[in-house]
């Protein structure tokens, strides 16, 4: 741990790293390449990162092309429009949520605040049925609103929030409302503008978890491709039925192209990421 | 206090609840009526389809027909391609607005049928001229469900190509289970394997039928020990064990079905249904050809594929549902079907005219005479897929049938009981 | 199912948590004053969508859950009616799971062994190769420190079932086996080998099926029990495994990062060598995010589903069924929903039941404390 290690230190410590880093990103490797290889290629060479021949068959069926009916375009925009809705209204009702257990007193706030924990330890295993229930019961089976409505608050956002307006000073605040501001207006233009450390954690959170959402939408769906997103449109076409074959290149891209707007934000905000699992995870 | 951001807030967080109340106030998506039939819409309505697809051929033939259907009576149906049929109308039956016309396994009929999802219409299509052993295999509880949509049975694709070069002649087409065997150890060289067939009962219980067994017997008992069922698992391990025969998840590498085995040449032979046709346009440049499964020592035997058209017991548009039907059924419009994906008609009359027009597939509709339904009764697809998971790890040397077989019989008869 | 880094997120803590929040409570009050009024309309207005969503969505649906695990609805009546095919039964959904010779409790005790193994293999792996990891990322002489940083945490934040259908291919599709050809070795064929790893260590010293083995634990023989995961779980394994590590590994990043400079130079004065210090400073100064780790593993690992749905649900041989995916297949496939509810409930009390005996034991007794007590001391320390 000392900064003058010896070098055979030093080597085997790269040496682990670097065979670590091999396991960790050549699946993602593969799966680039494989998203350009014929079928024929992808099985006959499959360790192979260089497609031989190129092929952009798989890219061109899932946006259009070739005979198999994938309705790619579909679940592409309902992955971008269900991701986009769940995390401006998570974002907001979890940290209005999070300012008002926080900071406002009010009668009830340790009964809500106690519920709140409990609610986030209940396993989502334990939801698929229920869940499924409530929605039918609802009428809205089926639709985009169960598909989003149940999504728009996080017990675990709000928890994040609650957590990062204790640790802010009072004092700017209570100045603000010192001014006569509002409740709200402070919230509105005191509180939120701070708090943007903490505001872009939870969108890049609640992004990823919309985006990634899988068991919610195959409960509260028929699945059709009218309601599918890229990742159940992509399971049904991974666990497909019998006689679909195995078609692995279209499958990678399908893939591939549900990893790409993740990574995308990952690597463009990563020190936010770093920070949101690690307020996920220990602490700030 | 400056009100107006009080509002504002104030707006924002009760137009929330309040869309919540609203949509609680929309409740009761779940309905009391149990008895399968229901007052009928008047006017024109709206007819949603859902059907397991084959692929394109199959979806456009099926929306060609709906449209052509809703022209001439002046409704509309939508057709909506399922990606997973069972899971897909498994979820909707529990919704209030299940689909109203869809595509019914045989399989899944009991099931269906004991949960009081289907409405029973046979009836009014019985005649129509169905042949009867479809009849029968939507009969559940001495109802007759849902109109046999059209039919498929197993027969023995051979890639001519391989055949020839392994110096085999039209003289060769196994008759029997020593024929298979001898032809099979012939076409395997290389990478090619003889025979590829699917990991489940639905290929192997061929071999099953043709020694004489069964999953359940005529009185709809479980008969699962009988020996001849054993007997043609044991050929089936025999011949992987002579590593001329595969299942299509232990070829290298693996593949998803007979037919890709087939299309990729990985296999010379394989057992597919009428579905092959389509399969194989992915692979135009392999030619086969189509002939009757080789007998066992019991002779002849199949198994037979069938799908029926269901209409959901939910559903408020079950006349015009059933009108749909009819003209789905019709000789004429059966063979569009089969000239777009190649299943058979389910009508006497129009098996006829599909013998006649497409003698490549003689060996499909030679089947259909001696070919087995599936197991339909209710509670049973959860034991034959416990069968079927201890069925795929089948190797020459590894795997006990007559254990899996004991099983199956121990599953089915509590179920039937239960 | 969640994947590990949403079941990561309700650990947030802060170490001045408690203090911040009530000197502000205090402030508030103070200045709060005569608002107090409005706070409270405020207050409830501020929190009324959370309430709602969460009740409409969360607890009311578990309550009628509850009710249905507690009847044999079939999916096809008005489950709430009590009329035909939504019969009220009693706990008889529950007792048959556990007492009723049948294909139910056949699956769902096999599922549960399976998942007992899975559970075993994966703990304490993500556990060891994330610590691993973090203290490799975290050699003080290290140049590219965020870039090994990057490639490890990247598969976490991905879709699990994307990620899924990775493996598939690489397992499935030829990949892994072509490397292991390379150094001649013949792979197995992974998706559809259901033979246990324990039983293939028992046949290496060649033991099989023993009489000893054949007493049944709830209608499972105990040398089933003992069949460890199978080869086609072990990939499901390494899969998790491998798409968890990186979260944990911030986790020990950031912990082993507050560690004080002055311990560890003190120790390396002292003349001790690095293992020992790894094992007498650091392990020990880790420890409470050690015990986190756990605890969200053994949540996460419990309630596995999006993979177990991807890759052959249950196949081999019953050998990848988990009961999450039981559960959901006994509802939407079988009409089962009695059973199925009956099902997710019993994996409930048993994640509750771990988490709450693994607290226990590995908690000093004078820190012993109820669930959330607990993990806020844990993860502030």
């Amino acid at each position: 741990m000392t900064k003058n290690a010896s070098p055979l230190r030093r080597f085997l410590t790269y040496g682990a790293l670097v065979l670590f880093a091999v396991v960790f990103l050549y699946p993602f490797f593969i799966q680039i390449a494989t998203s350009f290889k014929s079928d024929a290629d992808a099985a006959n060479s499959a360790i192979s990162l260089i497609p031989n021949p190129f092929s952009g068959q798989a890219w061109s069926t899932l946006f259009g092309g070739g005979s198999k009916s994938v309705a790619f375009p579909t679940w592409l925009k309902n992955s971008v429009v269900i991701a986009l809705i769940v995390t401006v209204a998570r974002v907001f009702f979890d940290s209005l949520a999070g300012y008002a257990l926080s900071r406002l007193r009010f009668k009830g706030r340790g009964f809500v605040f106690a519920a709140l924990l409990a609610v986030m330890a209940v396993p989502g295993v334990a939801l698929l049925i229920p869940k499924f229930l409530m929605v039918n019961y609802l009428g809205i089976y089926d639709t985009y609103t169960a598909m989003i409505l149940p999504l728009i608050v996080d017990a675990a956002g709000v928890f994040i929030m609650k957590q990062f307006f204790d640790s802010v000073p009072v004092s700017i605040e209570e100045a603000a409302r010192m001014d006569g501001a509002s409740i709200f207006r402070t919230f509105w233009s005191v509180v939120l503008p701070m708090a943007r450390p903490a505001l872009i954690t939870l969108t890049i959170l609640s992004f990823q978890g919309s985006w990634n959402e899988f068991s919610h939408f195959l409960v509260v769906t028929k699945g059709t491709p009218e309601h599918q997103t890229l990742v159940t449109g992509l399971a049904s076409l991974t666990s497909g039925q019998l006689g679909a074959g195995t078609q692995y290149p279209l499958k990678l891209t399908a893939a591939l192209l549900t990893t790409i707007p993740v990574a995308v934000l990952f690597f463009s905000l990563q020190r936010y990421f770093i920070r949101g699992a690690n307020e996920g995870g220990v602490k700030g | 206090m400056n009100a107006r951001p009080l509002r504002k807030g104030a707006f924002l967080a009760i137009a929330a609840s309040g869309a919540l109340a609203l949509t609680a106030c929309g409740g009761g998506g779940f309905n009391n009526n149990n008895s399968g039939t229901q007052p009928s819409k008047t006017g024109p309505v709206k007819l949603t389809v859902m059907i397991g697809s084959s692929g394109d051929a199959e979806t456009s033939a099926v929306k060609a027909a709906a449209a052509a259907w809703a022209a001439k009576s002046g409704n509309t149906v939508e057709v909506i391609a399922a990606q997973d049929l069972g899971q897909q109308l498994g979820q909707a039956f529990a919704s209030s607005a299940p689909p109203d016309l869809f595509y019914t396994d045989a399989s899944r009929i009991g099931t269906y049928a004991k949960a009081g999802n289907l409405f029973a219409y046979g009836d009014q299509v019985k005649d129509a001229g169905f042949v009867d052993s479809l009849v029968k295999a939507f009969t559940y509880d001495g109802k007759f469900y849902c109109a046999p949509k059209d039919s498929s049975t197993l027969a023995l694709q051979i890639n001519t190509g391989l055949w020839t070069k392994a110096g085999l002649t039209d003289a060769d087409i196994p008759k029997d289970w020593a024929g298979l065997e001898a032809v099979a150890k012939k076409l395997t060289s290389g990478t090619v394997t003889g025979l590829v067939i699917g990991n489940d009962i639905n290929r192997s219980g061929a071999f099953m039928r043709q020694a004489g067994g069964w999953v359940v017997n005529s009185s709809g008992a479980m008969s699962a020990t009988d020996a001849g069922n054993l007997q043609g698992l044991q050929e089936v391990q025999k011949l992987m064990k002579d590593g001329v025969l595969k299942f299509n998840t232990q070829t290298t590498p693996s593949t998803g079905w007979g037919g890709e085995a087939f299309g990729k040449q990985l296999a010379a032979m394989t057992i597919e249904g009428n579905w092959i046709a389509g399969g194989m346009k992915d692979y135009p440049d392999v030619k086969y050809k189509v002939v009757e499964l080789p007998a066992g020592p019991a002779g002849k035997g199949t198994l037979m594929f069938t799908n029926c058209w269901g209409i959901a017991a939910k559903s408020p548009n079950q006349a015009a549902a059933v009108d749909l039907v009819k003209s789905l059924i019709t000789p004429e419009q059966q063979m569009k079907f089969a000239d777009a994906f190649g299943v058979m008609p389910s009508t006497t009359e129009g098996l006829k005219q599909f013998a006649a027009k497409f003698p490549d597939s003689a060996a499909f509709v030679a089947g259909a005479e001696y070919g087995t339904g599936p197991v339909n009764l209710a509670g049973l697809d959860d034991v034959i897929n416990k069968f079927n998971s201890q069925l795929a790890t089948l190797t020459g040397t590894a795997g006990d049938p007559a254990a899996w077989l004991a099983d199956l019989q121990k599953n089915g008869t509590a179920a039937l009981a239960g | 199912m969640s994947d590990i880094s949403d079941a990561a997120v309700p650990a947030v803590d802060r170490p001045h948590d408690s203090r911040a929040s009530r000197t502000s409570a205090r402030r508030t009050a103070r200045f709060g004053g005569g608002l107090r009024g409005p706070e409270g309309i405020m207050g409830w207005l501020f929190v009324s969508p959370l309430v709602l969503i969460l009740g409409l969505f969360l607890v009311i649906p578990i309550a009628m859950a509850l009710w249905v695990s507690l009847t044999n609805w079939n999916g096809s009546a008005n489950p709430f009616g009590g009329g035909q095919g939504a019969e009220f039964v009693g706990i008889k959904n529950y007792s048959d799971l556990f007492f009723k010779d049948g294909l139910t409790r056949a699956n769902f005790m096999q599922s549960i062994s399976n998942t007992f193994w899975y559970v075993i293999a994966v703990v304490p792996l993500q556990t060891v190769i994330s610590l691993a990891l973090a203290l490799l990322v975290n050699a003080k002489f290290l140049k590219a420190r965020s870039f090994f940083r990057t490639a490890f945490y990247f598969p976490s934040v991905t879709s699990s079932i994307a990620i899924s259908t990775v493996f598939l291919f690489l397992f499935g599709g030829g990949v892994i086996n072509g490397f292991l050809k390379l150094i001649g070795v013949t792979g197995p064929n992974w998706f559809n080998d259901d033979r246990g790893l324990v039983h293939l260590l028992f046949n290496a010293v060649g033991v099989d099926n023993p009489s000893w083995g054949k007493a049944e634990i709830f209608g499972r023989s105990l040398w089933d029990w003992l069949s460890g995961p199978s080869v086609a779980m072990s990939v499901i394994i390494i899969l998790v495994v491998w798409t968890t590590s990186g979260t944990f590994m911030l986790m020990f990043i950031a912990s082993l990062q507050d560690l004080p400079v002055e311990v560890d130079e003190a120790a390396a004065l002292d003349g001790t060598t690095n293992r020992q210090r790894l094992r007498y400073v650091t392990i020990p100064m880790i420890k409470p995010t050690i015990f986190l780790v756990l605890t969200l593993g053994l949540i996460g690992t419990w309630q596995v589903f999006d993979q177990i749905y991807v890759m052959g649900g249950g196949n081999p041989n019953g050998t990848t069924l988990s009961p999450a995916y039981l559960s959901y297949k006994q509802s939407f496939a079988n009409f089962k929903y009695g059973s199925g509810a009956a099902m997710a409930f019993v994996v409930f009390a048993i994640i509750i039941v771990l988490t709450s005996v693994q607290r226990w034991v590995l908690t000093d007794k004078d820190d012993r404390k109820p669930l959330f007590g607990r993990r806020r001391k844990g993860a502030s320390a």
